[in-house]
């Protein structure tokens, strides 16, 4: 049976930090028994897919963290350790309170690969000695934010915006029959109400857009290259996104709503006075989709102003009405 | 602060368990014959996935070929290592580890409503942790996550929880569009998006979920809470979860009514040739996807059941005949 991955990195791991000086590639290939099994010398090929494998497991291990370096003897040998100074992890210590506190954040991420660093992460501080939690029952009350990702693009955004390198996506605008290929460089993403955008300089149109991941259709592919566009040191996707969602509009409407109804309207509403007839008339903020919200209240909110977003409530009925 | 119990299932995953025995190396070392009930708890993993590592780890060594293996051993209740090398140090954090912590860690501080002393404690942990990560922490600037929620009705609940008392709500009900008043015995927060407190209703003798921004008002009852013992749901597959007997709803919708499917938990939804969806999925009462048909309006419309579809034509012509009693008003004047 083929040696466990787990196993061969561990002892690829361990004999990089071990070293005091760099391991050739040949050292390591002659001491690591997982390599010694899968690559018999002289077998055809062999060299070429270990070097794949070896520097596959490289790459993995970079992933968690660890700092390899590469060094060419005088007589032009590679070489590879993993210092311990460059490895280490800082002096740190945390209190009971911070220690639970970094043990509810590592328990929210519901994304496979950053839920897993997050463990990861609180392994790492636990033997750097995190103060465990003393018992399943706290005096604190019983909190668990999850951060939901079910967008495919995620991941591969998420280490595109980490690594900077441009992306290219098929993206489908929120009424377009057709997804269209968009050019990104992708600066930020961020999650608001629990889906996520993407802040990023589009290449096509030369300008900043923000993108909503779950209207990216197929595969997110890399792009090589750099960047072309400063990124800037502040990225806002929230305020692109709100306005989206007809927050922050600046006019306001007046609409009459029937007693008792349009709760969330009220609660919004910038005064109300009673009409008397089972109705009231409320002044609310005007933004954007605020007329696809009114006509969720069917018979009980009607239009009064301006006359533009009656049209809209009008259209709208008008289309339901039909049929 | 605790955390609940919901984790999410993954399959084993070789970078994940490398990444874990290089840590439980460093671990073991400052504590022999640590107990293995105990690491599994510190090392948040299950008594099993501890051994399988405690399997591996023997077969791992700091050396050439024949040299130093891990002496590593247990008796399935301690665990021993009997050749202590200086190997095992702490750990840099990876980008991924740092971005992971420092991201959830913001996002939760956040929360309008939190106690500030739990706030006080995270913003101290993310502190230190971008100083420990050093380098490694500037790519979390990248990713971040805002939660909602009503900070007012948020401490109320919180206080209710860690007193173990019963809660009065008055409770908006979009899909009736109505208020109405009930106790409920609170058990735990959930911030999805938005924040949700899950309760033991005492009117409906049942397990429910509240939006804390639809809770128009709160107060903290004198009674006491005695929410009956009830299995934890794990939530990661949404708040939301349709039964299998309910009635099927078949929504029609253009390129304009897609999100239907980011907002309604389907069954299924199927491509039409216009960019639209077919979407199929099921609602306990149907009636109340009324808002949802009115809202479509040319964005899509109702197929199954014939009732739902009427209902929401009829909605949409008394709301249009109120119209025009008020044009007829104007021309009047």
């Amino acid at each position: 049976m083929a040696i466990a991955k787990a196993e061969r990195l561990m002892n690829l791991a361990l004999c990089l930090l071990g070293t005091r000086r760099a391991l050739s590639k040949r050292e390591l290939r002659d001491s690591i028994e997982a390599y010694v099994e899968a690559f018999q010398r002289g077998s055809a090929g062999s060299e070429e897919s270990f070097n794949r494998m070896f520097e596959r497991d490289k790459d993995d291990l970079r992933e968690l963290g660890l700092v390899i370096e590469t060094v060419e003897n005088l007589d032009g040998d590679v070489g590879y350790l993993a210092r311990r100074d460059s490895n280490r992890l800082p002096p740190v210590a945390f209190d009971p309170e911070e220690a639970a506190a970094l043990g509810l954040a590592a328990k929210v991420w519901q994304q496979a690969r950053l839920a897993g660093a997050a463990s990861g992460a609180l392994q790492k501080l636990r033997a750097a000695g995190l103060p465990e939690e003393t018992g399943p029952e706290s005096t604190h009350g019983a909190l668990e934010p999850r951060i939901p990702v079910h967008e495919s693009a995620f991941e591969p955004l998420m280490l595109a915006c980490r690594d900077r390198r441009p992306v290219a996506f098929d993206y489908r605008k929120s009424n377009a029959v057709r997804p269209e290929p968009r050019q990104v460089e992708p600066w930020a993403l961020e999650c608001w109400r629990g889906h996520w955008y993407l802040a990023g300089f589009d290449r096509d149109r030369g300008a900043e857009r923000v993108f909503r991941l779950s209207r990216i259709t197929g595969k997110v592919r890399s792009r090589a290259g750099r960047f072309t566009a400063e990124v800037p040191d502040v990225v806002t996707v929230r305020e692109t996104v709100a306005s989206w969602a007809g927050e922050g509009g600046e006019g306001t409407a007046r609409i009459r709503l029937r007693t008792g109804s349009g709760y969330p309207l009220r609660a919004r509403a910038l005064s109300v006075r009673e009409l008397g007839d089972g109705w009231d008339e409320l002044e609310i903020p005007y933004g954007r989709g605020l007329d696809a919200w009114l006509v969720e209240f069917g018979p009980d909110a009607v239009v009064l102003g301006p006359a533009e977003l009656r049209a809209d409530v009008v259209d709208r009925l008008r289309a339901v009405a039909k049929g | 602060m605790t955390a609940g119990p919901a984790r999410i299932a993954r399959p084993a995953n070789a970078i994940d368990q490398t990444r874990r025995m290089l840590s439980l190396v460093t671990y073991l070392k400052e504590r022999p014959g640590a107990r293995v009930a105990d690491v599994a708890r510190a090392f948040g993993v299950s008594e099993d996935e501890l051994i399988s590592d405690l399997d591996v780890l023997p077969l791992c060594g700091t050396s050439f070929r024949g040299g130093d293996l891990l002496d590593i051993d247990t008796d399935g209740e301690h665990i021993w290592w009997h050749n202590v090398d200086d190997v095992a140090e702490p750990l840099r954090l990876a980008a991924d580890e740092a971005t992971a912590l420092l991201v959830a860690a913001r996002a939760v501080a956040t929360l309008p409503g939190l106690r500030e002393s739990d706030r006080g404690a995270l913003l101290r942990a993310t502190a230190k942790l971008e100083a420990a990560a050093g380098e490694a922490a500037g790519a979390s600037a990248r990713l971040s996550v805002t939660f909602e929620s009503e900070g007012g009705v948020f401490a109320d609940v919180d206080r209710a929880i860690s007193e173990r008392r019963r809660l009065w709500i008055r409770y908006y009900s979009p899909a009736r569009d109505e208020l109405s008043d009930r106790e409920i015995d609170p058990i735990r927060l959930v911030s999805i998006g938005h924040t949700y407190v899950e309760a033991w209703c005492r009117r409906s003798e049942a397990r429910r979920t509240f939006r804390l921004d639809r809770v128009a008002e709160i107060k903290v009852l004198d009674e006491p809470s005695e929410p009956p013992e009830v299995e934890l749901r794990d939530l990661s597959e949404g708040l939301v979860q349709p039964a299998a007997e309910d009635p099927e709803v078949v929504v029609e919708v253009g390129p304009g009514g897609r999100w239907v499917a980011e907002y309604y938990p389907h069954d299924s939804a199927e491509e039409l040739p216009d960019g639209g969806l077919r979407i199929s999925l099921r609602a306990p009462d149907p009636g109340s996807l009324r808002r949802l048909a009115l809202r479509l309006g040319q964005d899509g419309r109702i197929v199954a059941p014939r009732e739902l579809a009427d209902s929401a034509r009829d909605a949409a012509r008394r709301a249009l005949a109120a119209y025009d009693g008020l044009d007829a008003d104007r021309e009047r004047l």
